[in-house]
């Protein structure tokens, strides 16, 4: 197995407090990774460092063998940015451009690919997360699951080779849930790597290929899905777990 | 007790910051005064001994300062549509010209703008029946009285005829005259039991009095007289006050003594030949009977056209420097380098914490002395862009601010440069949201505008005066002034609507 992604030492402090405390990892190629744990355990930031929409106050995030936690704002950074796709809780749909465009922007800007190229694949991509009726709506009008998934096939317009995903069904209505976890299965199921922090339990116990367990700052445990859930080790994963489930 | 610490921490960077703000602020105004200060120095050498006459057989060009709304003393007319400076002051003025065998151009601004214009060098004298008072002689140089005012008269409004006969009755009134006239100061002096109202434009006195703001205005005879004329409403009464007359001189600025030397040469002429009374008052006299005979507004249609032009000109070009400079400061603003956004700040603040008639004066008087052929209009859009930059700066700022922080983290993540997001995403957003605000703003400028018409300006405002003392007519070409303004205000808002309902189609 190859790795993709490798985390060392990773620390993250807001002024005098310390979210990330020390965090080492690696992610293989075609990993599904599910990152549970209690809230204000640091899951969101730790996965917002992973493309330094956080920058780490130290450590190391060796991502396609450069160290993403050095590099300065710029074009070396943006490229491989746009290898790693993310998916957010609220979306963030442009608001200014209709479905389409919202998935045609990042190719065209980015790329360079040309307007026919780029609407072709965009339009493949929503029939893949079955939206492509949706192509013309703007975001308003749909519904937080549809929007998900548009958010989903814009991440996938880049062609990243892998996929984070921050909490993506936790701003949803409950009947909306299943669709996007349906579409982000898929994906696991083709192939894609993926790093998701959620509070889906049923979805980490079936898809992940690994659980990690985080509070206070560190990463407590890591292992299968099954290991993790049945037989946790450390006290702070038993009382999380007895919580939830 | 870790609590307290953390509250005095940020107490303290909190002070830390005020303190940075008074340090740039400081900065700031001391770099303001080190820019004045030359321009203070340079305005007095500007002006060398005898440097006027020099210039003016240079460019052949005589530059005389005048306020003309004071008939028969210097007033205007149309000729042909072409705005036309007339009267007393005007006929010497066109003599002196003669004399010295140059052309003779005429500068027409609020009286109390006159000695400043005079000082710093945009005009090369002033003649606008000025009395050489000790307190103008200490800033300015007198030639010889050319004309000596037969006295002060009263006008007042012809229904209070046999009220208002002398100062005494006045008492406990208000009585009216021109800001920084002797007029004015023999109010204060010698009718003390009156308040007194001073307004820079004698039209806008006149409007006073009709309206009953004012029980009367002291002015000179010949003006009281014209007024009375030309408007069946008004009278004028000779006055009690006791006048040690001097009469109207030409003021030049000191250290002029040739200048000096040469227009006392031609008034000795003119004395001589008494041509103010045999030439200069009834050629006056002629054009006052034209401007009454000729009352239809369609004849004073080119001057509202002029005005129009100009105003528009002007705020179009304001609304130019105001948009790119806007921008930089706003992006000066949320930029990562400290000095940067401190700069944009207070220039921010500094702007928006003065008036804007005060900016457009200081722009003119102030900053035209380094650029010594700034024209009024150019010197105009400058201050009215600078202003505007500030406040399109805000309206900018406000409007990225209130696109959410995720519409930029989705759009790095997907690689996008910081410059690409702000011009894909943000931007545009930004755009839709603020354009009300900008609407606003441009809006505003476009009738602030008319505040340049005090420093000369041929702008609708300047204009509207100029018809108001051609017709003798306070009230009508206001209304048409305003009408003018509503149709351009309207519209422009018409045309804002129309994109932000594009703008709002898309969402």
């Amino acid at each position: 197995m190859t790795e993709i992604i490798k985390v060392e030492h990773l620390k993250k402090n807001y002024g005098k407090h310390e979210v990330l405390k020390d965090i080492s990892a690696t992610v293989n190629k075609g990993q599904v990774i599910c990152i549970i744990g209690p809230s204000g355990a640091g899951k969101s930031t730790f996965l917002r460092c992973l493309n330094v929409l956080e920058r780490p106050t130290a450590g190391k995030i060796i991502f396609n063998g450069t160290d993403l936690a050095k590099l300065k704002d710029g074009k070396q950074l943006d490229n491989l940015r746009q290898k790693m796709g993310m998916v957010f809780q609220d979306f963030n749909l442009f608001p200014n451009m209709n479905v389409l465009k919202n998935i045609m922007l990042a190719p065209m800007k980015v790329k360079g690919s040309s307007e026919s190229e780029a609407n072709q694949e965009a339009l493949q991509l929503l029939k893949q997360v079955g939206l492509e009726e949706q192509a013309q709506q703007y975001p308003n009008s749909l519904s937080g699951g549809q929007q998900q998934r548009v958010a989903i096939a814009r991440a996938l317009a880049m062609k990243p080779e892998m996929m984070l995903f921050d909490e993506p069904t936790s701003a949803l209505d409950p009947e909306m849930v299943g669709e996007v976890l349906k579409t982000m299965q898929d994906l696991a199921e083709s192939g894609m790597t993926m790093v998701v922090v959620t509070h889906e339990m049923a979805f980490a116990k079936e898809v992940a290929d690994e659980v990690w367990f985080m509070a206070d700052g560190y990463l407590q445990e890591k292992g299968k899905p099954k290991e993790v859930f049945d037989h946790p080790k450390s006290q702070r994963a038993k009382d999380f777990l007895a919580k939830i489930l | 007790m870790v609590f307290l610490i953390k509250i005095l921490r940020e107490k303290r960077m909190k002070k830390i910051k005020f303190a940075k703000i008074i340090m740039v602020l400081v900065m700031m105004i001391s770099i303001l005064f080190t820019l004045s200060a030359p321009t203070y120095a340079a305005s007095n050498k500007n002006i060398g001994n005898n440097s006027v006459l020099r210039k003016i057989k240079r460019s052949k060009k005589l530059v005389v300062g005048t306020s003309a709304d004071y008939p028969p003393l210097e007033f205007t007319t149309s000729v042909n549509g072409n705005t036309k400076y007339v009267g007393v002051d005007m006929e010497l003025a066109k003599d002196i010209a003669k004399d010295l065998h140059v052309k003779l151009v005429v500068k027409n601004m609020s009286f109390d703008s006159l000695l400043v214009a005079l000082e710093t060098g945009k005009v090369d004298m002033v003649i606008s029946a000025m009395t050489p008072s000790p307190d103008r002689k200490k800033s300015v140089t007198f030639s010889k009285i050319y004309y000596k005012p037969s006295g002060e008269f009263f006008l007042i409004n012809k229904k209070d005829k046999g009220k208002y006969r002398k100062v005494q009755d006045f008492k406990g009134k208000t009585v009216g005259a021109q800001t920084g006239s002797m007029q004015y100061q023999l109010i204060q002096s010698q009718m003390k039991g009156s308040k007194v109202k001073g307004l820079s434009k004698i039209n806008n006195l006149v409007l006073a009095l009709q309206s009953g703001k004012v029980s009367g205005l002291v002015m000179e005879e010949l003006t009281a007289k014209a007024y009375a004329q030309n408007n069946k409403s008004l009278l004028a009464i000779k006055s009690n006050l006791k006048v040690a007359q001097e009469g109207n001189a030409v003021a030049l600025a000191k250290g002029q003594s040739d200048l000096l030397k040469a227009v006392n040469k031609t008034i000795k002429r003119v004395q001589k030949k008494d041509l103010v009374h045999k030439k200069y008052l009834p050629e006056a006299a002629k054009n006052m009977q034209t401007s009454k005979k000729s009352n239809m507004f369609t004849k004073y249609a080119p001057y509202f056209v002029k005005g129009i032009g100009y105003t528009i000109v002007i705020t179009i070009f304001s609304v130019l420097i105001g948009v790119i400079l806007g921008m930089l400061l706003s992006l000066m603003r949320l930029s990562q380098n400290k000095l940067l956004h401190w700069i944009a700040i207070c220039y921010i603040e500094f702007v928006r914490g003065t008036p804007q008639m005060v900016q457009i004066m200081f722009v003119y008087f102030g900053v035209g002395v380094l650029i010594s052929n700034l024209s009024a209009v150019m010197a105009g859009i400058i201050a009215i862009g600078l202003n505007s930059g500030a406040y399109v700066a805000e309206d900018i700022r406000s409007g990225i601010d209130s696109v959410a922080k995720g519409q930029t983290e989705a759009a790095r993540s997907l690689g996008l440069s910081q410059s690409k997001t702000y011009r894909y995403v943000v931007i545009p957003q930004a755009l839709k949201n603020i354009w009300p605000a900008l609407g606003n703003e441009f809006i505003t400028l476009l009738k602030d505008s008319s505040l340049v018409s005090v420093i000369g300006v041929t702008e609708l405002m300047y204009q509207t005066e100029l018809v108001q003392t051609s017709t003798y007519q306070g009230v009508l070409p206001l209304f048409i002034a305003m009408v003018i303004y509503f149709i351009m205000t309207f519209t422009l808002s018409r045309f804002l609507n129309y994109f932000e309902r594009r703008m709002k189609h898309n969402d």
